[in-house]
């Protein structure tokens, strides 16, 4: 499959993947922060977030109906929703998009989960590929204990409980985590992703990751056209005017 | 075929089993002792009458029957109702929303069952799932992936009523057009009815091509559910026979 700068669409798309706790959701956050606040047409898309499949999804972990099967089929959905209905038309209308995990999180997900390989990837391969990928390679020991000091109640799934790796969670968290960075090591040559040392202090991680999307994407054509801002913005910019008056007088 | 007992009860003989692509992981397929029947066929063509009948002269015959449909699992029925009356979901999502809702089913109630030893009556099956995405574009070879987790049924059997028979049998019997079954997503035409008969039509070409894959029984859907239903028997008891 081919990138959607190749596929010729005016938008690009950059992805963010990573094992839980390497960081990587706070790297993207910075990133949007920075293209919005040059006023680039910037969108935020995270895995597991269509209003549609959410419910069925959260109910399917609540109450642990999930098998590897059904875990890869419903995210499936859930991304084609997104993609379908939220990310390609954006990308056609020449917007930066911005995703917290993309498909590759399902190819090592479902895979460490017992699905054969090809089936994954070829249920995705509607999808284009990112113009660029961002893997945030941390220790296992760091990432691991980043999310086991932050919250130490791991749900289910998130545990890999499922795969019955060990009757202890955080034990089961630790191989099923390990596994997974196996698959992603194992993917990064072959899709291009852009390696990041995720153990370095978030701003310097952050300056390589605006340095690389600079080098990499025209950012200049990315800029919203002169029009009126939202209304939720502009009140704020009355209020200022009517201050500024009051200074004057 | 092999009479136990003085009353002739039937104890079904194994077949060869096989999953269409990869299946599902960890399945012992060895250990499915029970049949899979499936009847597909578009909504008034006597499906839900067939399987009625079915069941009765099953379990007539000392045979346990489980029944499974398409949108009737737990995990995703509900939520799947509720999008499409919305009818905000595109093509690719509905596809694997549907694909989702008859893996839970598949892992959740056909497969524990066979294990049981039932006979398993489907009320539609995959192919019904992999006709309506085709003929809204999606690609074949995409949907065969997506399906190869299927097992493949002792028996598939397609009830054929031309559209013009269908419509007449969905008015008689709820006054109106289903939207999805008119395939009124797809914008073939705006007039509900025209649409419903185009849609139809091009449902029951891509069955044809799909038969020649899976090479499924079709049946004349024209008879009455009499001579239709003996036929069936027929043709199930070759299966319980393992035939």
């Amino acid at each position: 499959m081919k990138t959607f700068a190749e596929l010729g669409f005016p938008g690009r798309l950059i992805a963010v993947e990573g094992l839980d706790g390497s960081g990587k959701s706070t790297q993207i956050y910075l990133l949007k922060r920075w293209l919005e606040q040059q006023q680039l047409k910037v969108y935020f898309s995270e895995w597991n977030s269509s209003e549609i499949v959410k419910a069925a999804t959260s109910k399917g972990k609540k109450r642990e109906l999930l098998t590897p099967t059904t875990f890869s089929l419903i995210h499936a959905t859930d991304f084609a929703d997104r993609y379908e209905r939220h990310l390609v038309p954006l990308l056609r209308a020449g917007y930066l998009v911005l995703c917290d995990r993309y498909i590759f999180t399902a190819f090592a997900r479902d895979v460490v989960r017992g699905c054969p390989p090809e089936w994954v990837r070829g249920i995705y391969n509607f999808a284009a590929h990112p113009d660029l990928t961002f893997f945030f390679k941390a220790d296992l020991e760091v990432s691991l204990q980043r999310i086991l000091d932050g919250r130490p109640q791991l749900k289910y799934f998130e545990a890999g409980m499922d795969l019955r790796l060990s009757t202890d969670p955080y034990e089961s968290f630790r191989i099923f985590q390990g596994r997974m960075l196996e698959q992603y090591l194992a993917m990064s040559t072959e899709f291009n992703f852009i390696v990041l040392d995720a153990n370095q202090l978030i701003e310097a991680q952050q300056a390589t990751v605006r340095e690389l999307v600079s080098q990499r994407v025209d950012l200049g054509r990315f800029r919203q056209a002169d029009r009126p801002a939202p209304k939720a913005l502009r009140k704020p910019a009355k209020k200022v005017r009517e201050l500024e008056k009051e200074i004057v007088e | 075929m092999k009479r136990v007992s003085k009353n002739q009860i039937l104890v079904p003989l194994r077949s060869k089993r096989r999953f269409y692509g990869h299946g599902i992981p960890r399945v012992d397929l060895e250990q499915l002792a029970g049949k899979l029947i499936v009847v597909e066929g578009a909504d008034g063509s006597g499906r839900s009458t067939q399987i009625a009948m079915l069941v009765e002269w099953l379990e007539a015959g000392g045979h346990a029957t489980v029944q499974v449909g398409l949108k009737r699992s737990t995990l995703v029925s509900e939520e799947l109702d509720r999008a499409q009356e919305g009818n905000i979901l595109s093509r690719t999502t509905l596809s694997l929303f549907y694909a989702t809702d008859f893996a839970d089913q598949l892992e959740n109630i056909i497969l524990p069952a066979l294990k049981a030893g039932f006979i398993v009556l489907a009320d539609r099956y995959i192919y019904t799932l992999m006709a309506r995405d085709m003929v809204r574009g999606m690609d074949e070879a995409w949907l065969k992936n997506v399906y190869g987790i299927a097992l493949e049924p002792d028996a598939v059997f397609y009830l054929n009523v031309p559209p013009e028979e269908l419509v007449q049998r969905n008015f008689a019997k709820n006054m109106t057009l289903d939207y999805w079954e008119s395939g009124m997503d797809i914008g073939l035409s705006r007039d509900m009815f025209d649409s419903f008969m185009q849609y139809q039509r091009a449902v029951e070409k891509t069955f044809r091509h799909l038969q020649t894959t899976y090479g499924f029984t079709i049946l004349d859907g024209m008879r009455s559910p009499d001579a239709i239903h003996m036929e069936l028997r027929k043709k199930a008891s070759a299966v319980l026979a393992g035939k």
